[in-house]
């Protein structure tokens, strides 16, 4: 039975607006001032050298770019509001700009929970195969990044080793991490171009992405920004997501976090626009808040998580930026009560942060730390319920059921109503939130929704079988892991 | 013929109403056997409307409608099957909703279900007090007395009813089910009530166990 290919997008319609005009106005300000002032940490002297040529303050013996106001609005007019990640599968590509809201995978979680034994451990190669086989077969995953670090290859080769696990295990665009070096960036493009055919063919349909992380605050590693410059010229789009921890590495307060984060994601927009114009790229704020007792990441992140996905989501609008934003996350160590209203929340951030193009991250838990396979097919559940309310308002004259109303009367029912039928489907049905009786949930032996997910992940694993690559271009893409290995080998001791 | 009965059953699982209704119509008019439109048309695609719940193939509104298509094409091929001197139905059941209780949508969800497998269903209807259900237990001698109600406040009178059974001398002549939201196995066990379901299709199932019969009665 050959069952239809197809993405499932979140279509937002509802926008609540955490910060007014004015004060939208205030926080853009004030970034441009840091970005004038105190301007950001770019250790690459190349690109250092054309951004001054652009008209950017460097100074060249701290590695500081400072950025006049109006060399940052003209460059940010320049990256496109729209774009397409293209697939392997064209009916799987995704529209970027036109209203939909695409699900990625997490990535590059350090620790996997072992499927047979329950217990976390350091992922492969192979369980980054499995885990990518699983997501191509979900419907609600749009984009895949690695979604755990590939540890058993050498550390400078894992960019090319999660590309190709990635490439050959899905027919949904990759997004490719670990890139961290101009060098990492030119094997994985070779191998987007192998797979899509050529470099115009993978101008055309860019099958591969990639981002940039910064380091906060304000600093970027120069081999990553000239990663991201590769990646652009190579016309594959390239964002840039922030990871900045408040009270640690932004500032505690909220406004505070927005400005310092903004300025790092506009300095690298504005670098890539500088050196590559017109390069499609996005925003990526993601949040995250320090444990005031540990120091560590705060696993118990509440309501400053939602309000600041909702103010980046303005700052994304005013720039007229694709978004990247952070759909999933949180700090428990399975699925439970705290994932679920973490989650919960979280998505409905989402869901209310107007037009997100781009939602990471599913599949993991502890932080991002540790992925379980049940996290993609349960947050799958969660995304498509969202996905469910933001699509399912509508009052057309079949809708308001007036006549049906009145065929039924007081102390009817509507059971046998056609009308019931023809709609009854648009109702939301679950995979795995549990409708069983308290009976039969007892005579199951107490199954919870985990369960059912380990069941169903069980069933994919088993019986899905992406598109494989062709055995030339397979080939091929061994070759120029080989290539890599060899050279990034006499690279390090050379 | 069992082609148009194949065509019969079709129209069932497709909730074609009319397509039924003038299937059933050609048949009987047809001369053919009653007893046999009964079984392999209509129960039939009654059981298998009830495998396709069972398996989540098909929704409750769907099963509600298929069972109103049942009544009608049945009062199509009941004249004719007791023209001919057949066995119209099995076994029947009493049902009420109970006394102080208004709520009787779950219960006609199960008399109406009942029927599609050959029940003769008595409705006392809703708010019915236990005098009237042992005064019907006592003219109709069912196999069967269903009790449901809703609410928490009406459910003890389901015990009511079971003692008015056991004081009247009627309690071992008849099977007892009970349903409702608040109604759970424990309940029924308690009270002392022959079975219990959670919803109507389980209900149909239960009311054929209790019967002693997994197949429809009748046959």
């Amino acid at each position: 039975m050959s069952v239809e290919r197809r993405i499932r997008p979140m279509r937002g319609r509802f926008q609540i607006d955490v910060l007014s005009e004015g004060e939208l106005e205030q926080v853009h300000r004030a970034t441009l001032a840091v970005l004038e002032r105190v301007g950001v940490q770019i250790t690459s002297e190349r690109i250092l050298r054309e951004l001054a040529a652009a008209g950017a303050g460097v100074d060249l013996e701290t590695s500081r770019a400072r950025f006049p106001s109006t060399m940052v609005e003209e460059a940010i007019a320049l990256a496109p509001s729209s774009y397409v990640l293209a697939a392997r599968d064209p009916a799987l590509d995704l529209a970027i700009g036109a209203g939909n809201g695409y699900l990625s995978l997490d990535g590059c979680a350090a620790e996997i929970v072992d499927l047979d034994t329950g217990r976390r451990r350091p992922p492969t190669k192979d369980d980054l195969v499995q885990a990518t086989r699983l997501a191509d077969a979900v419907d609600e995953v749009a984009n895949l990044w690695p979604c755990v670090a590939v540890t058993d290859v050498p550390p400078h080769v894992q960019a090319v080793h999660q590309t190709h696990a990635q490439l050959a295990s899905s027919t949904k665009h990759v997004t490719a991490m670990s890139t961290f070096s101009s060098r990492d960036a030119r094997a994985v493009v070779e191998m987007a171009r192998v797979v899509a055919g050529g470099d115009e063919a993978l101008r055309a349909r860019p099958i591969l992405s990639s981002f940039q992380c910064s380091i906060s605050p304000l600093s970027y590693e120069g081999d990553v920004m000239e990663a991201a410059v590769e990646f652009a010229n190579a016309g594959l789009p390239c964002g840039f997501v922030a990871m900045a921890i408040g009270t640690a590495t932004a500032p505690t307060t909220l406004a505070g976090h927005l400005v310092s984060v903004n300025a790092e994601l506009l300095a690298g927009i504005v670098t890539l626009e500088t050196l590559v114009p017109g390069a499609a790229t996005y925003y990526g704020p993601y949040q995250a808040f320090m444990d005031l007792q540990s120091g560590g990441i705060n696993l118990a992140w509440g309501p400053e998580e939602v309000l600041f996905k909702l103010a980046a989501a303005q700052l994304a609008r005013r720039y007229e930026v694709p978004m990247n934003i952070l759909g999933f996350g949180t700090g428990a160590k399975s699925q439970d009560w705290q994932a679920g209203a973490q989650h919960a929340i979280a998505l409905m951030g989402v869901a209310v942060a107007g037009e997100a193009d781009m939602i990471a991250a599913t599949g993991t838990v502890y932080g991002s730390r540790v992925f379980a396979f049940e996290n993609v097919v349960l947050d799958a559940e969660l995304f498509d319920l969202v996905c469910h309310m933001l699509e399912s308002v509508s009052v057309s004259d079949e809708d308001l059921a007036l006549e049906v109303i009145e065929a039924v009367g007081p102390g009817g029912h509507f059971l046998s109503q056609a009308h019931t039928r023809a709609h009854m489907r648009e109702l939301w049905m679950p995979r795995f939130f549990g409708r069983d009786t308290w009976e039969d949930w007892e005579a199951a032996g107490r199954p919870d929704p985990r369960d059912r997910a380990r069941e169903r992940l069980r069933q994919i694993l088993t019986e899905h079988e992406p598109e494989p690559l062709d055995a030339d271009v397979e080939r091929e893409l061994l070759h120029i892991i080989d290539v890599h290995e060899r050279e990034s080998e006499g690279a390090k001791h050379g | 013929m069992d082609e148009k009965i194949a065509a019969l059953r079709e129209a069932f699982y497709a909730l074609d109403d009319q397509a039924a209704v003038r299937t059933t119509t050609e048949l009987i008019e047809g001369g053919a056997d009653p007893q046999v439109v009964l079984q392999t048309g209509l129960a039939e695609a009654m059981l298998e409307i009830g495998r396709r719940w069972n398996a989540g193939d098909m929704f409750l509104p769907e099963v509600v409608a298929a069972a109103d298509i049942f009544q009608r094409c049945n009062s199509i091929v009941e004249p004719a099957l007791i023209a001919a001197g057949g066995k119209t139905l099995g076994h029947r059941v009493v049902m009420a909703t109970v006394k102080g209780d208004l709520h009787d949508l779950g219960k006609n969800m199960v008399g109406a279900m009942l029927k599609t497998v050959g029940f003769e269903v008595h409705d006392l209807g809703k708010d019915v007090p236990t005098d009237r259900i042992i005064e019907a237990v006592k003219e109709v001698e069912p196999t069967i007395v269903g009790l449901s109600s809703l609410l928490t406040t009406t459910v003890p009178e389901q015990r009511n009813v079971i003692r008015a059974l056991e004081e009247n001398g009627l309690r071992r002549s008849v099977k007892v089910m009970v349903g409702g939201a608040p109604v759970t196995q424990e309940w029924a066990e308690e009270i002392g009530a022959d079975g219990f379901a959670p919803n109507a299709p389980e209900a149909v199932e239960l009311a054929l166990r209790l019967a002693g019969s997994e197949r429809p009665p009748g046959r």
